[in-house]
């Protein structure tokens, strides 16, 4: 009786929430970031960063240990992570994180995606999210919305800062309505800009900008780049090249710069499709400041009778 | 609303059972494997056909209950001589709310005895599975049985477990059906070394209740080269037993920045030691065997890799043993255009057979694996 006793006290203390920082996986570094943002007291592991391929990550030993003893998962869901997330979870047995608990948060449930799919039987329709394209983090409108839903949803798991957590998200709304403006005036001109992709991970934020993708160098969504789709894209692009080829830092290279080197005038804009694991506020308003600025020098390139036409064309 | 959530979830073949909200963790979720080889030849001790050849295919329907279960049924099927073998691999319950790190399974599973055997077939990097598997395993060994896991909520990776099995797989024929059942106690761990290296590695030991039936000679002549006959039986199941085992396992891989999408480097290897072959056995009759495999991912959708690897067995004859050893070679290469889809070409070398007949030395084998639906998450 004395020993259940004791094992009861036991449990009590390992489950007390607010005994210690909350112990949060993030995914992604954007994530990490945010979660800094409105709860700077948690102890975060970050999972994965701009280097990596968020689409392909082993599940690792030290990810599941990592997952085993978070008291937290913040995750993109859609689909992002079904390669890897779920094999934590069942390795990991921590009741907390587990999908549908409240420590499982996927913040995909806070805004809403574009692109959803129907969903395909054929094994060569490619890696495709019937949710709807995941990358939504890439467009900084919806950093509002996405922060309330987590401060919500991190109230539930940390409820003595919950009224702390609420004031730091309407605090971060109001400087990044601010900051979003100022973007947005950057980018005015972008509804010009014609970019080739590969994948579509920066869709989210070329809608923001109001640039088109004319061209994606993945034959299906997740299929790495081959050349008989390479060549048949730049015979598309031929008559009207784009004015970049936009890529993130994780992918393979190589396939843009051949596209690059066929066509006279294209850019080719490398940059990390995240932030750094450390991200704090002022890293992510970097981050989004050297997106904004990339774009704006393609902008600043596109020659004034090429936007005179495209302006023409678009009217 | 109600629209929009069930388009969500209609991944696959999946069953809209987040229709209703608050059931979304149990997501449930249809799909299939098809894998189809052509072989020049077959392996030793090989699951799969000379020529066509349907390799394990399978149909698995998954989901959660009430948030509390994963459940899973596969279905799988396979040729063997020329024969469509159709069996259910996995029937199963695993907990997900047991505290302190444990976890319940219950059902018809994959041992995680190893660490191919954890692995789910079609995410091989070979055509057929390594010498110890298919000498001491059955392939991969499924069984009905319970297992309790343990992970540590320590900052390195330690996972230890106990699982309990019917162990009719491993032991083909008893020569007392009055013991039955084997236990497998397992423990693993795992790290990274800095950001481009990560590695795992494991130990399992089993304990076989089920006796091996001492060979008696079933064709009324004596060859002594009559392993190779064992062939003519179901391909899931030992073709040679005991009852102690022992698996090591190690697991290393390379990618540089941690980033695997294009390039990576897997290095893999399993040592297999099996004793108390039957009760004419001494302390020196045991079987062992071992593989190296080592894959390079060099381009996205390319891999390329080697693999070696040995078996070392006593065959069972009457009140004696005759020795028998098989030496394999192979080299393959991948290409892999996204998750769903795979093509393999392989060449496999065999030498120093003894004890299996005649063994043709060189195979060239073709694969095609297809997933349909929705797909598995993969283990390391």
């Amino acid at each position: 009786m004395r020993l259940v006793g004791l094992a009861l006290v036991v449990a009590a203390l390992i489950a007390a929430p607010g005994a210690r920082a909350l112990e949060v996986f993030a995914c992604e570094p954007e994530w990490a970031a945010l979660v800094r943002i409105l709860l700077p007291e948690a102890r975060i592991t970050v999972a994965t960063h701009a280097g990596q391929d968020p689409h392909e990550i082993e599940a690792r030993p030290s990810l599941i240990a990592a997952l085993r003893r978070a008291d937290a998962a913040v995750c993109t869901g859609a689909g992002l992570e079904a390669g890897w997330l779920p094999m934590l979870q069942s390795r990991a047995a921590n009741a907390k994180v587990q999908p549908g608990q409240p420590g499982m948060i996927e913040m995909a449930r806070f805004t809403r995606l574009i692109d959803p799919r129907p969903a395909s039987l054929s094994p060569f329709s490619g890696d495709v999210h019937p949710e709807g394209n995941p990358h939504f983090h890439l467009d900084p409108s919806r950093w509002p919305e996405l922060a309330r839903g987590l401060a919500q949803a991190l109230t539930r798991l940390a409820p003595g800062h919950s009224t702390a957590m609420a004031e730091r998200a309407r605090a971060f709304e109001a400087r990044w309505a601010e900051r979003t403006r100022g973007w947005q005036a950057r980018l005015a001109e972008a509804k010009r800009v014609r970019v080739a992709v590969q994948h579509t991970t920066f869709a989210y934020f070329f809608a923001f900008a109001g640039a088109r993708v004319v061209a994606d160098l993945e034959p299906k969504p997740g299929v790495p780049p081959t050349p008989g789709h390479l060549s048949a894209t730049l015979g598309a692009l031929r008559g009207a090249p784009p004015h970049a080829v936009w890529i993130a830092t994780y992918q393979d290279a190589r396939p843009a710069r051949w596209l690059v080197g066929q066509m006279a005038g294209v850019r080719l804009v490398m940059l990390p499709a995240t932030v750094d694991e450390a991200a704090d506020e002022s890293a992510l308003v970097r981050w989004f400041d050297t997106l904004v600025g990339a774009l704006a020098e393609v902008i600043a390139a596109v020659p004034a009778a090429s936007l005179a036409r495209s302006s023409g064309a678009a009217g | 609303m109600r629209a929009a959530i069930l388009q969500r979830a209609a991944l696959g073949l999946a069953v809209a059972t987040a229709s209703a909200p608050a059931l979304a963790q149990d997501s449930w979720a249809v799909g299939a494997v098809v894998d189809v080889s052509a072989l020049s030849k077959t392996f030793p001790l090989g699951a799969r056909d000379k020529d066509l050849g349907l390799g394990h295919s399978d149909v698995t329907v998954s989901g959660g209950i009430a948030g509390l279960f994963d459940a899973r049924l596969t279905g799988a099927a396979h040729t063997h001589e020329r024969k469509l073998e159709a069996h259910i691999e996995e029937a199963s319950l695993a907990t997900r709310t047991l505290p302190f790190g444990l976890q319940l399974k219950v059902g018809r599973f994959a041992s995680q005895l190893g660490y191919l055997n954890e692995q789910h077939p079609h995410a091989d990097d070979f055509i057929e599975r390594p010498l110890p598997y298919r000498a001491f395993f059955g392939q991969h060994w499924f069984d009905d049985g319970v297992r309790l896991n343990w992970t540590a909520p320590s900052a390195a990776y330690v996972r230890l477990g106990v699982e309990a099995f019917r162990g009719r797989q491993l032991v083909r024929e008893t020569a007392s059906a009055r013991r039955p059942g084997a236990l497998v106690f397992s423990a693993r761990t795992g790290g990274d070394l800095g950001s481009s290296m990560s590695w795992q590695a494991g130990a399992s030991w089993l304990d076989n209740r089920r006796e091996p039936l001492i060979e008696e000679d079933e064709h009324g002549h004596h060859d002594h080269d009559h392993a190779g006959e064992h062939e003519h039986e179901h391909a899931h199941g030992a073709a040679f037993s005991g009852r102690r085992g022992l698996v090591l396992d190690a697991v290393w891989k390379w990618a540089p920045g941690g980033n695997a999408k294009n390039e990576q480097l897997r290095l893999s290897g399993e040592y297999v030691r099996i004793e108390r072959l039957n009760r004419h056995a001494s302390a020196d009759d045991r079987h062992d065997g071992g593989y190296v495999s080592l894959v390079y991912r060099f381009r996205p959708a390319w891999e390329a890799g080697v693999s070696a690897g040995v078996l070392n067995v006593r065959i069972p004859h009457e009140d004696h043993f005759h020795p028998g050893r098989l030496r394999e070679a192979s080299v393959m290469l991948a290409y892999k255009p996204g998750h769903l889809q795979s093509y393999r070409l392989q060449a496999t070398r065999v030498s120093g057979a003894r004890g299996f007949g005649e063994v043709p030395r060189w195979r060239v084998g073709l694969q095609v694996v297809l997933a349909i639906g929705a797909h598995p998450a993969h283990g390391f």
